[in-house]
């Protein structure tokens, strides 16, 4: 079910996305191709995940794992591109995908089930905290694990990109 | 009489051409000891600028492959690469290494090839973590052209100290940049107008918080905390006064600045390469980070009562 409307909806999020990588690229000071890099990876990443889970379909947590992958391979592609290491763009280009609602949501059930007395919702806001908190954790580790896979199956590439000759 | 005065003119110009050939000689004299003079000088110079040509001691080599490693440690490189940077180097050299990296000191044991009697075992302590992908890229070049350029001690210590001392993004940029990518995550889930006003200015406010109590080396807990707790306590205004639809949203977003993704990340990935104990401790920090965040939050939910929602 690709139509147009999903692919302006996607162009929106990758967009969306580039911006975010990039305020969350400065902070670890990279060199400018660098953050142009991550701006990139970061929009195809995210427009990638986001089109895999509103038309394909799939769970966030494995949509993540399968953006963060692509990240992570399109990283090496560009690190030896720009003679600079993978980690420098592929770090902040993750970032986007970190899930914050989930975790917010985490903390808030916490503190609705502290306060509560009526053991009922207690049990409802149990339930919102383990649902929530899980996919926080996978999410994360989709993430990370998606990324490092290209590096551990190209280890000789990845850590010779800054070699000149 | 004709035959007198031809005598005379050929001694004088004998005389001539043996005065012009003294001068010429003698200037020659001179330009040659101008130019060896000079030539002194100039070899002298050199010396000062270059006082040691010879091999640097093993001494001066760990210090300065430990100071190398301790900066990739503080600037954020993972394990594997600083491993992997400074044997490069070291094989270079003519020594072996053997690196142990931990959160707070690197020690390293370095052992000639050639004499193995000639080791030295250096422990350096490590500064507190301030991420600059600039100084490791840079510093893996520099351990890549150590080994194809044949550098020797002095160029790669000044180039060293080159890499080191360069500037940073202005810290405005970077402070505007980011309330604009925070903003951004805002957008991404589906906030309002309103929401992504609020996070903007609650970013930029939180962010200058953190800037200014880093800048005072507070603790970093101390600092995490205080920066969650004012960027969520003005993004919850947004719920106090009923702004737009999505007040949920500017409230969750508004602390994602401050998640310490590359730590995360690292902690991660040296946990997957073997190096499990500074894993786990680049992971307790990183966690210790987060739960400061959701302290800060929790704080500022509780004084504008949103627990009730």
């Amino acid at each position: 079910m690709i139509n147009t409307e999903m692919i302006r909806l996607i162009v929106i999020d990758g967009a969306l996305a580039a911006i975010a990588a990039i305020g969350f690229a400065v902070i670890s000071n990279p060199s400018r191709k660098a953050i142009a890099v991550s701006a990139l990876l970061a929009a195809i990443g995210h427009g990638l995940r986001f089109g895999l889970i509103h038309s394909a379909g799939l769970e966030i947590s494995l949509a993540t794992f399968v953006a963060a992958s692509c990240i992570g391979l399109l990283s090496i592609l560009f690190a030896r591109i720009i003679h600079c290491p993978a980690e420098v763009f592929s770090f902040p280009s993750l970032l986007p995908m970190i899930p914050g609602l989930f975790a917010y949501r985490t903390i808030l059930g916490l503190i609705k089930f502290m306060r509560t007395s009526d053991s009922i919702k207690a049990q409802g806001f149990m339930l919102d905290f383990f649902h929530n908190g899980l996919t926080t954790m996978f999410v994360l580790f989709a993430l990370v694990v998606g990324v490092s896979l290209p590096v551990l199956f190209f280890p000789k590439t990845s850590f010779s990109v800054t070699r000149k000759y | 009489m004709h035959k007198k005065q031809l005598e005379i003119q050929l001694v004088q110009r004998f005389s001539k051409a043996f005065a012009i050939l003294v001068i010429i000689s003698l200037t020659a004299k001179l330009l040659y000891d101008i130019y060896y003079l000079c030539s002194l000088i100039f070899y002298l110079f050199q010396m000062t600028i270059k006082p040691n040509n010879t091999l640097a001691s093993i001494q001066e080599i760990a210090d300065l492959l430990t100071d190398i490693a301790a900066e990739l440690m503080t600037t954020g490189a993972h394990t594997m690469r600083i491993t992997q940077n400074i044997s490069r180097m070291a094989e270079k050299f003519g020594y072996s290494i053997e690196l142990s990296v931990f959160q707070l000191s690197i020690m390293m044991t370095i052992t000639s090839k050639i004499d193995s009697t000639n080791r030295l075992t250096v422990i350096k302590k490590n500064r507190p973590l301030a991420l600059n992908f600039r100084i490791v890229s840079d510093l893996s070049a520099l351990s890549w052209d150590t080994f194809d350029k044949n550098l020797t001690y002095d160029e790669i210590k000044l180039r060293f100290h080159d890499i080191v001392t360069q500037k940073r993004i202005s810290r405005w940029l970077v402070l505007i940049l980011v309330g604009c990518a925070n903003a951004s995550f805002c957008a991404l889930f589906k906030g309002d107008l309103y929401a992504v006003g609020l996070v903007f200015l609650a970013t930029l406010v939180g962010f200058f918080t953190r800037q200014e109590m880093i800048k005072k080396h507070i603790n970093h807990l101390i600092v995490f905390t205080t920066s969650a707790f004012v960027a969520s306590l003005l993004a919850g205004l947004g719920y106090v006064f009923h702004l737009g639809t999505t007040p949920e949203v500017a409230l969750a977003s508004s602390v994602l600045f401050l998640i310490p993704g590359v730590p995360l990340i690292n902690s991660i990935l040296d946990i997957i390469e073997g190096h499990v104990l500074t894993g786990i401790a680049r992971l307790v920090n990183a966690s210790s980070l987060i739960v400061c965040i959701a302290v800060g939050l929790f704080t500022s939910m509780l004084i504008l009562g949103l627990e009730k929602l």
